[in-house]
């Protein structure tokens, strides 16, 4: 439904975002995430057609997002980022007037803001003025106007920046029934949120894309590299040396996060991808040098750690870059 | 066109919602009322509005820029530009609804103004025909007040700028196409800056002048500075 091909986009010296490619398949929700200025506002609006790819290209529905702009436009609901609204406008009336702009007229259009009043539970607030209406309601009135003229891709810029508790529960069980028969992408900073209502993640840094992926699949991948923590006394040598040399054990270093002394030592032991069960794989090791083990636990992966560990590598590889690029004078 | 009356219609309403809009009305009225008061309801005075049409063309350099500095201003500033671009309407639709909402708004700030028709009309009789004239010369030369601050509302989010550079265009205008000053050129200058000047021209709409040249003039005029908006606006999208 949308294809991204390698997007780039410049502001004068600034790259925004540095040759992007995805592709978003019909009827899947895609979460995306990364720190601000990581680019993905900017991937956002070269899919909705305000600013254009400097190189590279988008097509949505198979439209070109430039020069099919009007059509590509019809297919998308949006909620921008800063969720921008006329505060002076009663809600119904603001509503009707984003229906009239996407050319529903008469009955079309008069079902259309009903269905979307209904569904953002927006029906108390109808003829209140958009300016008097808390953050939590002028969000809602923000989704019912991006799902209004029922487009086949939803696209939500921090659909629940500002909402308290209740109502980002609420604008998440709204998202999944709306994720049935939508093509979604949600921007986020909020990880809890994509990781329960996206079947996919897109994690950006320095306009880039770092990670694609399931939640699980991308975890699964850091607790792989993260490896596991085991404690281990050795009635001779060094374990770390011994345990480097079994088959399968990619790596072994020591846990400077773990208890050693009195003869214990904590080691992070990172076991090779052919290896099916890589607990059994280290057990066995221990066994086979005679250690004796006090614990043995896969590394925590949880998606806070994945985030940090891509968007610090991001920034160390940027860093390189720049300091390679010094000495001749350019700046990064 | 649908889309066009859609954007026009919010904008037009949206002016009676805002304090500027009423206050812009009421400067008008009051200031313009006063004058009439002071010149044309006096004895002896020829029964015409002469007085109302020159006082207004100066007032209008102030209230017009002040109706169309929001415009787009408004829109660059809070961010709400962005779902209308991302709406199924071209920049075209946007830009001439806004400015068909102005100049309808204009005219509705002229309406109130017919009552002094009506005094005139009960003290004396009056010659339709330079009354008719006046108020057309007053449309033109507002249309061409706001097609300028439309397209100077279309560069900047900041709306005093948009006011601000409006005014200082149009003062700059009336100072090159002066007399005094255009006599300092040799010709064919004199004559192209003397082809410029607003004043002149809206002087024979005073006068119930009515000449196809002069509406061809403030016609090209708005034309020019539409599209000068339209192209204000697209360059964000290239920005």
């Amino acid at each position: 439904m949308i294809e991204v091909d390698h997007a780039h986009k410049s502001f004068g010296k600034v790259h925004a975002v540095r040759g992007v490619s995805f592709s978003v398949p019909k009827g899947s929700v895609v979460g995306v995430l990364g720190p601000n200025g990581a680019g993905k506002s900017t991937t956002i609006r070269m899919i909705t057609g305000t600013v254009p790819p400097t190189r590279g290209s988008v097509r949505v529905d198979g439209l070109d997002s430039i020069d099919q702009s009007l059509k590509v436009r019809r297919r998308l609901g949006y909620l921008p980022e800063s969720n921008p609204l006329y505060p002076e406008m009663r809600v119904a009336d603001f509503l009707a007037f984003r229906a009239r702009l996407f050319g529903l007229s008469g009955k079309a259009r008069k079902a259309g803001v009903d269905r979307a009043i209904s569904r953002c539970w927006l029906d108390d607030v109808r003829s209140r003025r958009v300016g008097q209406l808390s953050k939590g309601y002028r969000q809602r009135v923000g989704l019912a106007a991006a799902m209004l003229h029922d487009p086949p891709v939803l696209i939500l810029d921090e659909p629940t920046s500002g909402l308290d508790p209740a109502q980002i529960a609420e604008t998440r069980q709204l998202i999944r029934e709306l994720a049935g028969d939508h093509t979604m992408l949600i921007v986020s900073h909020i990880l809890p949120e994509v990781e329960k209502s996206c079947d996919r993640l897109l994690i950006f840094a320095r306009g880039r894309i770092q990670a694609d992926g399931s939640a699980d699949d991308l975890l699964r991948d850091l607790a792989q590299r993260q490896g596991f923590a085991v404690e281990v006394k050795a009635a001779n040598g060094a374990p770390k040396t011994s345990m480097q040399a079994i088959a399968h054990i990619e790596q072994v270093e020591s846990d400077p996060n773990g208890r050693s002394g009195d003869g214990w030592h904590a080691l992070r032991v990172i076991v090779d991808k052919a290896a099916a069960d890589p607990g059994a794989v280290i057990g066995g090791a221990c066994r086979e040098l005679g250690l004796t083990v006090r614990s043995l636990r896969p590394a925590t992966a949880t998606l806070e750690a994945l985030y940090i560990r891509l968007v610090e590598q991001a920034d160390k590889a940027t860093a390189k870059v720049s300091e390679q690029r010094k000495p001749e004078g350019e700046a990064a | 066109m649908g889309a066009t009356l859609t954007v026009a219609w919010r904008e037009y309403a949206s002016f009676f919602r805002s304090s500027i809009g009423w206050l812009v009305i009421a400067l008008y009225l009051f200031l313009s009322g006063l004058w009439f008061a002071y010149d044309s309801i006096t004895p002896g005075q020829p029964a015409s509005m002469r007085a109302l049409f020159s006082v207004s063309q100066w007032l209008l350099l102030i209230v017009a820029p002040a109706i169309s500095m929001r415009l787009l201003s408004e829109e660059l500033r809070s961010g709400t530009i962005e779902p209308l671009m991302t709406a199924p309407i071209s920049d075209w639709h946007i830009v001439i609804g806004k400015y068909l909402a102005a100049l309808a708004f204009l005219i509705t700030m002229l309406l109130p103004t017919l009552i002094h028709v009506g005094v005139i009309e009960l003290l004396a009789s009056p010659d339709y025909g330079p009354i008719l004239a006046g108020y057309l010369g007053l449309v033109f030369v507002g249309a061409c007040y706001l097609a300028v601050g439309l397209f100077f509302s279309s560069l900047t989010r900041n709306q005093i700028v948009a006011f601000l550079s409006t005014l200082f265009f149009f003062m700059l205008l009336v100072f090159i196409s002066s007399p005094n000053v255009a006599a300092l050129v040799d010709e064919p200058f004199r004559s192209l800056l003397f082809g410029l000047s607003i004043n002149l021209r809206i002087a024979d709409f005073a006068k119930g002048v009515f000449d196809t040249s002069h509406a061809a003039f403030f016609l090209a005029f708005v034309v020019l500075f539409v599209v000068l908006s339209v192209v204000g606006v697209e360059s964000r999208r290239w920005r």
